[in-house]
């Protein structure tokens, strides 16, 4: 039985290694961004906020973030927009060539991204319309759907599909039955979705690299360039930013599972 | 009748989603795939000169009067059309050193400098680089609008003299190795990935439910931070002054600071970081739905723990193995970010290639190449896996 206890303890031992050398290096940066010197080291020799308070110097930063968030905001609406009526076709149509439309929809996921990026720059170079929000938008719904569809069919397959025929039955039209009866009801699994969709295009750097120019320039686009030239405090900043907004998005998806699994209980009570 | 009515409709939801997905995403890409074949930049503006080669043979000498004259005005109308720098780029990737006599001639050509006859002396005269009889071969072979010149450049081959196929000169091989290059790198770190995560996969089973959730939950979170950011984390955690080389220095297991970043090893450092909690989601799933008897029932027996988990738990788990293995190959074989942050200039991986021709050549054929082959390993690959998996489910039904 000891060597049973060993063995356990030796288990335990390396996942919480392992789970450290996963972790920590985001957390490292967080002391790291918090050094009032000109340049990263460890240990931090002097502490400052005074790289997050340059992030709302340079006019870049926030004309960025500005970019990032209307580009992630909208690539949102628009895979809900397509999303949503293709994930009920999907999840409840019974039709013949369901896996062909699934391979057609995951491509843009297994793709390599940089020919993702390549392929888009070629086409909408042709269209006039590299550097311009609406090409990184329009690519980036391709690349969010594909995630943003798997929460929401999930949730439309556990949806128990007797309440639209009784919402029917009940005298309501097709769309007053999506939007007071199955819409409330697959919200938690839309809501994830919609948060999915938009890290995927917050977050994307090599599809914006290619159509952004200059005024146009995202968030992580700029860290890109940042990097390739030096590693100022200011990045070690953005990234724990971003960390901490992650983080954040993350809490919200777990309060909202755990909400869903109460109302999927309350409603098989 | 009706039931197959309504499923014509369901089936109509998705046609939005599907026409957007082939218009915005499949057509671009299959657009720029085709460059890899394509020779139109070539066949369409020398088509007079390439006409008037027909039939021309390279040990006949330099070509006549008819060809010189052909040249002269398809160069005058490339140079009208915009045309010269693109025709230009296009002989000097197959003879080296050409561009800038393409572009005086066409120059020469559309402002009238070249009308002295006969034309062909005059040519030569002033641009005694049309006397290279290489440069004449390739012209001649351009007579078709498709070419398997990049497709064969992108695997070191190139068309000989005498049009066979043949390797190129070994200071010009780079892709053939960035291809092994590329397929090594992402099967070291698919198996870091597969030997880290499975112990890890088995502690999360088996630890109390609270614990196994707090785990769970920290293998979930780099997946929502984005993959530049920690990236760039492995920057600033591995540079000279950064954490890894302070602790090691003061612990004085070093005496000055190893170069760790822009390394293979930080290559694969921040690879398997980044890949395998993809790898221990895929092996926890499988794990999740073995029922812990199986081993129990081995022991009981008296075997060993280790040949208990080797002989019965481990053949449980492998298709999450597998699979899981198979996400992080596919994505690792994409990688473009993470080795172009922090590799050397010795661990680029085929996307890096890809981006490079494109963006600072702008030889669109050559990154259209290196895409298609990028694209046939990865389905190649992903059969492979698919196969193996399909086999093995096939043995498991048998025993």
């Amino acid at each position: 039985m000891s060597a049973d206890r060993f063995r356990k303890w030796l288990m335990y031992a390396y996942a919480a290694t392992l789970l450290a050398f996963i972790i920590l290096p985001l957390l490292i940066v967080i002391p790291m961004s918090l050094t009032s010197s000109n340049s990263l080291a460890f240990p931090t020799p002097g502490w400052s906020l005074r790289w997050y308070a340059e992030l709302w110097v340079d006019q870049r930063w926030p004309n960025a973030l500005w970019n990032s968030v209307v580009i992630g905001l909208s690539t949102t609406v628009l895979a809900l927009l397509l999303g949503i009526p293709a994930a009920i076709g999907l999840a409840w149509g019974d039709f013949a060539g369901k896996r062909i439309l699934y391979a057609i929809i995951a491509a843009p996921l297994v793709t390599p991204v940089v020919i993702v990026g390549v392929a888009a720059f070629s086409f909408f170079a042709t269209l006039g319309l590299v550097g311009n929000k609406l090409s990184i938008i329009l690519v980036h719904t391709a690349m969010a759907v594909p995630v943003m569809l798997t929460t929401v069919v999930a949730s439309l397959s556990t949806f128990d599909r007797t309440l639209v025929r009784a919402a029917a039955s009940l005298g309501a039209g097709t769309i007053r039955t999506f939007f007071k009866v199955v819409l409330p009801l697959i919200a938690p699994g839309v809501i994830t979705g919609a948060i999915i969709a938009f890290i995927i295009s917050f977050d994307e750097v090599v599809v914006a690299s290619f159509l952004s120019t200059g005024a146009e320039r995202t968030l992580p686009r700029m860290i890109f360039s940042g990097v390739r030239e030096s590693i100022s405090p200011a990045i070690a900043a953005v990234a724990v930013m971003l960390i901490a907004f992650s983080a954040t998005l993350l809490g919200v998806i777990a309060i909202l599972q755990g909400r869903s699994q109460t109302l999927r209980a309350r409603a098989s009570a | 009748m009706k039931r197959r009515q309504r499923g014509g409709m369901l089936a109509l939801l998705t046609a939005p989603l599907i026409l957007f997905v082939v218009i915005l995403f499949l057509w671009p890409v299959a657009r720029f795939l085709a460059l890899a074949v394509d020779n139109s930049d070539f066949s369409n503006n020398l088509p007079r000169t390439i006409a008037a080669l027909a039939g021309w043979k390279a040990d006949s000498g330099l070509p006549g009067e008819p060809v010189f004259a052909a040249l002269v005005e398809d160069l005058a109308d490339a140079r009208r059309a915009g045309k010269e720098g693109v025709l230009a780029q296009l002989v000097n990737q197959r003879v080296v050193g050409s561009r800038f006599l393409v572009i005086k001639t066409a120059k020469d050509a559309a402002d009238g400098k070249l009308t002295m006859r006969p034309v062909r002396d005059e040519v030569l005269s002033k641009q005694g680089g049309w006397k290279n009889i290489d440069l004449w071969q390739v012209i001649a072979r351009q007579q078709s609008a498709r070419t398997d010149y990049y497709l064969l450049a992108s695997l070191d081959l190139k068309r000989g003299a005498d049009n066979s196929i043949e390797a190129v000169s070994a200071d010009r091989a780079i892709f053939v190795d960035a291809l092994l290059r590329t397929i090594w790198i992402s099967i070291v770190v698919t198996v870091i990935c597969a030997v880290l995560a499975v112990p890890l996969a088995q502690a999360i089973v088996s630890a109390p439910p609270a614990w196994s959730k707090l785990m769970f939950a920290l293998i979930l979170f780099p997946l929502w931070t984005s993959l530049l950011v920690r990236t760039v984390i492995w920057i600033i955690v591995l540079q000279k002054n950064g954490p890894v080389n302070s602790t090691l220095l003061g612990l004085g297991i070093v005496s000055e600071p190893l170069d760790l970043i822009y390394t293979r090893f930080s290559l694969y450092l921040a690879m398997v970081q980044v890949l395998l909690p993809m790898m221990v989601l895929s092996v926890v799933a499988v794990m999740r739905r073995v029922p812990t008897t199986y081993m129990r029932a081995a022991l009981s027996l008296g075997a060993p723990w280790l040949t208990a988990w080797r002989r019965v738990q481990l053949p449980l788990i492998l298709p999450g193995i597998l699979s899981g293995g198979a996400i992080v190959f596919v994505f690792a074989l994409g990688y473009y970010i993470t080795p172009t942050l922090v590799g050397g200039p010795t661990d680029q991986m085929i996307s890096s290639y890809i981006a490079f021709y494109t963006n600072s050549t702008l030889n669109w054929g050559m990154g259209a190449a290196l895409s298609l082959q990028l694209l046939m390993i990865l389905v190649l690959f992903a059969l492979l896996f698919w196969t193996a998996s399909v086999l093995f489910r096939r043995k498991a039904h048998v025993a």
